[in-house]
Parts: structure tokens; sequence; C-alpha cells
């Protein structure tokens, strides 16, 4: 039973991770049309950034992670302003191969400016553990599902009862009626690429204490997003957090029960058995196509 | 017919004329290309060219052979795939594997790993292709995780880390090739898959691929199946793919967990949105740009050059530009500089 | 359902098409509702009203795009049978004889004019893909035959010098008789048009109205349209149908509809400009 809690509480810090860069894929799906295939690329690119400010410019890593920040901020917007902004003439599928192109790019500038030898980044709180009927769930864990939770929580607000998200979600029901009632949907794409670029570096700095800052940090991460987005379904904001969620526990299930070598493989494929029964995900619908 | 026994003075003026010279005949231009591009061991030989040249433009071949497919897939059908390495991959294991360790004949082992990776190709399809495009981009990215994952782990098949090695290959059990017949055969492969898929996107089966890019409504109305097709284009260039895998590892020799990344399904994806979707010859000068200019040209730069990655950048910018600037790809350019040309010669003979 | 569709259902020897009690639900939204008309065989039939009545989604109920909430839709099909429409597959209606045009022309840029009319022959392309690919003697055949035919429809409709130009960039008119020319590759027994005349100007409608008549006659089929063009409505089709917010209004030949004062008060703002 412990064991079982402790997977949970496991699942609930790397469920997390996966729901930030599961929102950042959705916001972006939303409000542009697309699949931002370049989400976990451009979110080690940004932990990389935070890294440096850590290891070699010396900075406490709180000031480390707000230029991680600002980072992020400034490389989502100059892909909206430089990129998809003069895009317009582009088709959807165009401009999902031009966020596969934005992926070369990441990974070609990353090794330029910070080498190529693997980083590695300190937890927050380096030590510690809580424990709950017998299961242990570190300082640093907890701070994680907090974090996560909050900025879901935030962004849920935020959608739901401010004027920005209503903007927002406006353009993502139709982002052509949107614009003739008068949204500002430039600004709106503006801060979804931005939200998506943070949303990414937040779960980059999260998950690189466990591994090596590398090029690969965010290939499983984007993966379960991508999954988490699948299961929860395109349609809603909540239901690929929903799925994030449950891939996290799945994931660390089948880690611990099946095989730690082919416990994350057989989770994908799982999913794809998924699609043949579900293919709208957990709480999509079938949308009806105008003709 | 005439056209077949003219001289090459005629030649010119009927080309201008009539419009049906053998040169205008595309399978001899397809054939005329090959034999072109298969002169590049003799010119080594002949101490023109370097020899690693060989290995260079043969692998060019190769990789044009699996941007085919995926042009088939993306540019004609309109549908992503980010699982190319990952079935390259598969088939290049699979063919080391069961010829090395299972002494099959080159042939026999060519069929079945094209075969394997077209049945998962077609299961997964089938999953995935129901419902619009995006989810075949999301589910071959899983599969191609996996694949990544098997070629690491499953060292009795793989050799996990260190590679597999492959020997070139022994054709009808008798001729064995050596590294110049081999790019030979690499090139006959080329001129083999170009001129079925002139055919083929030329067909009707092109058609219905045009159709349900340009309006998947418009396809079903006339009756294409969207499910069908789209499996087909899917198998398709999954086999493509798979017999670039092969020709791969008997050309190359060896292979290893890190080529077959997602950073090679996105080369292979830049190949044909910068060569030119929906174009043959597009396609290879796709492939020539992405893989050779970085190699030859950006290496020769100081400093910039040097740097690991500079061949990604290279390519991801281009890959934006054109999608942006030039969506017909760098492929038009010909035409378009011929249209200019001409144009200018029309000019200054009014005027004169 | 299953036992709606195999009951047999006989349409009088000289009907082609019933919708019996259609409805359809777009969340809540009732766009279509218990609808009930029959299309006579040779008819030139039109279905009029006002913006937003559901006339576009009829369509879309007959060709199985949407799927109906309720109701029936029995066809005669080209091989004589009567069979219901409902639940069978998108692609596999032209099979039957039905073919359709779009409201916003559906033509592929990328092709040339010949070959986005050849897709329009694509359930008589028997070939396999390999016989395609190695370009076998069945395929140049049937690829030739249903080339020429194409030229003939296209030189039928008077476009036949553009047949290789790339529809992309063509003028409104000529991408909507490139759409109509698809249409009749599949020797239809029925075709619906969505709005032919939309985009037209006055001498291409006055045309239109023209072919309209001749297809019906050479090609020996019925054709059910959508206009909003009243003068081309009234001019051409034999019996009209006349509906608002999914509901009938009124059914029967242009001068009862001309004459009907529920029509007259759903088009009432809206004629007079």
């Amino acid at each position: 039973m412990s064991t079982f809690l402790q997977l949970f509480l496991r699942s609930l810090e790397t469920g997390g991770i996966f729901a930030l860069a599961a929102l950042g894929i959705i916001i972006i799906y939303r409000t542009n049309n697309l699949i931002h295939f370049a989400q976990g690329t451009m979110g080690m690119f940004n932990t990389y950034v935070v890294t440096f400010f850590f290891t070699t410019v010396g900075a406490p890593l709180w000031l480390a992670v707000i230029c991680g920040l600002v980072s992020a901020t400034l490389s989502g917007a100059v892909v909206d302003f430089v990129i998809i902004r003069n895009a317009k003439k582009v088709t959807a599928s165009g401009k999902e191969i031009i966020t596969l192109g934005l992926i070369m790019i990441f990974l070609g500038i990353t090794p330029m400016l910070f080498g190529v030898d693997p980083l590695s980044l300190p937890k927050f709180i380096p030590t510690g553990s809580v424990s709950f009927f017998g299961a242990a769930i570190s300082y640093n864990g907890m701070l994680n599902i907090i974090i996560g939770l909050a900025i879901m929580g935030f962004l849920f607000y935020l959608l739901q009862k401010t004027k920005l998200g209503l903007a927002i979600r406006t353009t993502a029901s139709n982002e052509y009626t949107a614009r003739l009632m008068g949204v500002p949907t430039r600004s709106v794409t503006l801060f979804a690429w931005a939200l998506a670029a943070i949303l990414g570096c937040l779960a980059g700095v999260m998950i690189a204490p466990t591994t090596s800052v590398t090029l690969n940090l965010m290939d499983s991460v984007q993966v379960n997003a991508f999954i988490a987005c699948v299961l929860g379904g395109f349609q809603t904001f909540y239901g690929p957090v929903l799925g994030a969620y449950i891939i996290g526990v799945l994931k660390n299930l089948l880690i611990y029960y099946v095989s730690s070598v082919w416990g994350e493989q057989i989770l994908y494929l799982l999913i794809i058995v998924f699609i043949v029964f579900k293919p709208w995900g957990l709480i999509g619908k079938k949308t009806i196509k105008k003709v | 017919m005439a056209s077949k026994i003219m001289g090459t003075g005629a030649g010119k003026t009927l080309q201008q004329n009539g419009r049906k010279t053998i040169l205008h005949n595309p399978y001899f231009q397809f054939v005329l290309f090959g034999v072109i591009i298969a002169c590049v061991p003799l010119l080594s030989s002949a101490g023109i060219l370097r020899s690693s040249y060989i290995t260079l433009v043969g692998s060019v071949l190769i990789y044009s052979v699996a941007a085919m497919g995926l042009n088939l897939l993306f540019g004609y059908s309109g549908l992503i795939s980010l699982g190319t390495a990952g079935f390259m991959g598969l088939a290049a294991y699979m063919s080391a594997y069961l010829t090395s360790n299972l002494g099959l004949p080159f042939e026999l082992s060519l069929v079945i790993s094209i075969a394997v990776p077209v049945i998962i190709g077609i299961l997964i399809g089938l999953a995935s292709l129901r419902m619009e495009g995006l989810y075949l981009a999301i589910v071959t990215l899983c599969v191609s995780e996996v694949l990544r994952k098997t070629f690491e782990e499953l060292e009795v098949f793989t050799n996990g880390f260190s590679g597999k090695t492959a020997a070139y290959p022994k054709i009808l059990g008798f001729l064995q090739l050596n590294r110049d017949t081999t790019y030979v055969l690499l090139v006959v492969a080329l001129v083999i898959i170009m001129i079925l898929t002139y055919n083929l996107v030329n067909g009707q089966t092109g058609r219905a691929f045009h159709a349900m890019r340009g309006s998947v409504v418009a396809a079903q109305a006339m009756g294409v199946n969207l499910l069908k097709y789209r499996l087909l284009a899917f198998a398709l260039a999954t086999a493509y793919a798979s017999l670039s895998g092969v020709l791969y590892v008997h050309f190359i020799k060896y292979t290893y967990p890190s080529t077959w990344t997602m950073g090679m399904s996105l080369n292979i994806l830049a190949v044909i949105v910068i060569g030119g979707l929906r174009s043959i010859y597009g396609t290879i000068l796709g492939a020539a740009i992405v893989f050779i200019i970085p190699d030859l040209l950006l290496k020769q730069i100081p400093v910039l050059g040097q740097i690991n990655g500079f061949s990604y950048i290279f390519s991801g910018v281009l890959i934006i530009c054109v999608i942006m600037f030039y969506p017909n790809g760098l492929i038009k350019v010909f035409p378009e500089l011929a249209g200019l040309f001409r144009k200018k010669k029309g000019k200054g003979e009014s005027n004169g | 359902m299953a036992e709606k569709n195999t009951a047999v259902h006989t349409l009088a020897p000289d009907e082609i098409l019933q919708v019996k009690n259609l409805s359809i639900n777009f969340g809540g939204l009732k766009a279509v509702d218990d609808l009930t008309f029959t299309l006579k065989e040779k008819e030139i039939f039109g279905l009029i009203g006002p913006n937003g009545a559901g006339k576009t989604t009829v369509f879309n109920c007959i060709t199985q795009f949407y799927k109906p909430t309720a109701g029936e839709i029995w066809f005669r099909t080209n091989k004589g049978t009567v069979e219901n429409l409902i639940g069978k597959q998108v692609h596999d209606i032209i099979r039957l004889g039905l073919v359709r045009t779009f409201q916003n022309v559906e033509l592929i840029r990328e092709l040339s004019i010949i070959d986005n009319v050849l897709i329009g022959a694509h359930i008589d392309f028997k070939a396999s893909v390999l016989s395609q690919a190695l370009k076998l003697p069945k395929a140049r055949r049937e690829e030739r035959e249903l080339r020429q035919q194409a030229e003939s429809v296209l030189d039928y409709l008077g476009i036949v010098e553009l047949k290789d130009q790339l529809a992309g960039g063509q003028p409104y008119g000529i991408l909507k008789k490139v759409e109509l020319a698809r249409t009749l590759m599949c020797q239809p027994r029925l075709i619906i048009l969505d709005e032919p005349a939309a985009g037209l100007n006055d001498v291409e409608t006055e045309q239109l109205a023209e072919t309209i008549h001749t297809i019906r006659d050479k090609y020996n089929c019925t054709i059910f349209l959508v206009e909003h063009d009243m003068r081309l409505v009234m001019s051409i089709c034999n019996h009209i149908c006349a509906i608002s917010f999914g509901k009938l209004l009124a059914n029967g030949t242009p001068s009862e509809i001309q004459n009907n004062k529920s029509v007259q008060e759903a088009y009432l703002g809206a004629e007079e400009d």
C-alpha cells in the first residue's frame, strides 16, 4: 500500500510536469490551430539558459530561473513576431512544418551557445522529505506539485474569469469572428506563444534535476505531453491536464510493476490502442466539420 | 518516332517546334539522370573526384528514396509523419540481422525488411488515420520513440550502442558487390523509384492523394475512401523508407541507434520542403542541399562551420524561409530563371 | 435503424428521391425539422429559403456529410434499386449515382483543370495501384479513355482549351464550370448543385440556366439545386420547395411558390433589396 501511495505521490509530480508541457501545446493548438512540435525543444533551450546563469554566471537558482523565464518569454514572442505573424498565407500543415523547422534551429543553437557537454541543474530544495502513511516525498517534489497546481489554478482562473481569458477562448473558438468582434487576436497569439514557452521552461527546470541537461532533456516530456493531449482530447483546456496526470500515474506504475526499461514504451503503444477505441479522447467529442 | 534517330542539329529545331523529342520523354530523362549520376565512381577512379564523394553522393541517393516516400505522404496527401527515421532504422537493422546472423540471401532479406515495417505501418495507420491528420504525427512520434529504445536495448538483435554491421549485397547469390557497384545498385534503385513514383502520381492514385490534401470534402464526395487512400499513402511512405534503410545498411555497412533519431526524420522532411513538395527532381535537389552542403561547404567556413549543430540551423532556417516565401521549393528556381531569361531575350529581340 | 434500412420502400415509378421526416439537431438547435419532400425523375427541383434556413444542411444530410438525427432518405440508384441513404459512407454515395457540387468551389488548385475533372471519374478507375505504378496496359487504356471523356465534357461546357491550365488562379466562372464538369464524369442519376450561380455575373447566370437544362436532357438525369438567385430558380425549376428555419414552408410549381403567403412573409425584406 505504501509503495503504491509512494508511486502515486511521485506520479503527481511527473504528471504535473507533463501537464505544464501539455498546456503549452494546447494553448497554441487552440489559439493558432496548429500543433506546436517545438514546445519541448524550446523548453530544453530555456532550461539551458537557466543552467547557464546558475553554473557559469553563478546566480542563485531562483534568479537563474527568472532569467530563464524572461528568455522563454522573449523566445516565444520572437517566434510569433518574426515567423508566425508573417506566415498568414501558410496552410495549417505548413505552420506545423515551421514548428518542426524551429526544432532544428533550437537543436542547432543550443550546443553553439552552451557547448556539447551534459550539464546539471540542482533541485530547489536539495534534501529532506515528508511522509504520509509510510510513503515519502521529497520537499522538492512537494514544491513541484504545488507550483504545478498553482500555475494551473492561476491559468484556469485567467481563462475562465478574466477579460484576457475571454479573448483567448474567443480566439480559440473562431479566430476570424473574434477579430471582427474587436478581440485583439494579435496580442492573444503573442501572449499564447510566450506563455507556451514559459510553461515549457518550467517543465524543463522541474525535470532537469532528475536527469542531466542535454539536448534530449525534453524528449520524453514532449511525447508524454502529446499523448496527454490525445488522452484528454484537444477540445478543452482541462482535458489534457487530466490526461497528463493519468499518464503520470500509468507511467510510474508500468515502470515499477512491469518493466523499468520498457515501461514508457508500453505506455506509448497503449495510447495507440486507446485511439482505436476513443479517438476523440476522454473529454473531447467529435467535431462536425462545416461543408 | 523519327526523333529517335535525329541528329543533334535537327534535334534543336524540333525541340523548339514539335516538343516531341526523346529528350522530353520523362522516362528517358529519368534514365539519363541515372546514367549521369552513375558516373561518379568513374570520375573518382579517374582522379577527378575524391573517393569519399562516392559515399556522400550515395547517401544522398539513399535519403532521396525515403524522401520520395515522404513526399507522397506529405507533399501529395498532406499528412505529417515523424516516423521516417524509425522505419528506416528498423529496416536497416532487420536486413543486417537477416543477412549477417541468419545468412539469408540479400533479395529475401530486402523483401522481409520492407514487408515487416509496412505491416507495422498499416497497423498504426489503421489506429490513427481515421481522424484528422494530426494524430498520425503524434502516433508516429510515439512509434519512433519505441523503435529508438528497441535499437538501444534489444541487444541480441541490434547489438546495442556498439552498432550492427552488414556486408555489401550479394546479388542472386553469386554476384558480390563492392562499394562502387553497390553505388550503381543505389542509382538503379533510385531510378526505378522515380519512375514508379512518376507513374503513380500522374495516375488516379496521385489525383486521389491530391484531392485528400486539397479538399477533403470533394475527395469524399467523388468517392475517394479517405481511410483507404491515407493508408495507401502511409504504406507507400513506409515502404520507401524501409527500402532506403536497407540500402543504407548495405552501403554504409553499419548502423547505430544514434542515426535513427528525430533529427533524421526532420532532415528528411527538410529535404522535401526545401527541394520542392510534389516534385521528383525537387526531392533529389533537396537531399543534395540538406546532406551535401553542410558537409562540403559549411564545414569550410571558419569558426562557425566547426560548431556542432550548424547544419541543423541551416536546414531549419531554410525550411522556414521556403515554407513562408517560396512554398513550391527551390526546384522552382530553374523554370523561373528560364522564364526570366526567355523574357529578357524576347525583349532584346523586340527592341532590336 | 437496421430494420428501417432493410425495409423495402417503393418509390412511385416516376420518383427518384424522397426525403421523409428529416431532422438534424446541432446542440439543441433544430437545423432541419421534420422535412419531407419528393423529387420526380428528370425534374429540375429547387430548394429555396432565406439565409440560414438549412438548405445546405439538407444537402449535407442527403450526401451523408452530416448524420441526420431522424428521418429517411430514399433514393432510386443507378442499379434500379431503391435504397435508404441514411448510414451509408460518404464516399459510397457517388457509386449510387448521386453527385454534388459545393457552395465554396472545392477544387484542387495544384492540379490542372482536366485532372480536377478526372477526380470525378474516381469510381470508374479500376486498375490496381500496382498496375498504375507499372503503367500496365489496363491502366493506360483506362487513363486514355477517361481522359477523352473528360475532354469531351470540358468541350461540351466550352472550356476545353483551358484543360491543361492549373485550377488555382482561374476566374470564378471557370471554376464553377470545372466543378460542374466534375459531376458529369460519373453518369449521375441525380446532381445536387449548391448555389451554382453564386458569384456569377448576369450573362454567366443566363448561360448557366441554359446549361442546366441541356445537362438534364443530355445526361438524362435529375437536378436538385439550392439557389439564391430567384430569377434563375423561377425560370428553370419545374418544382420548388421553400423552407425556413429548417421547416417546410411550401411545395409546388414556381407560380404556386411565388403566390404563396408564407413564402412571401419569410422573404419579406430579403426580396426587397
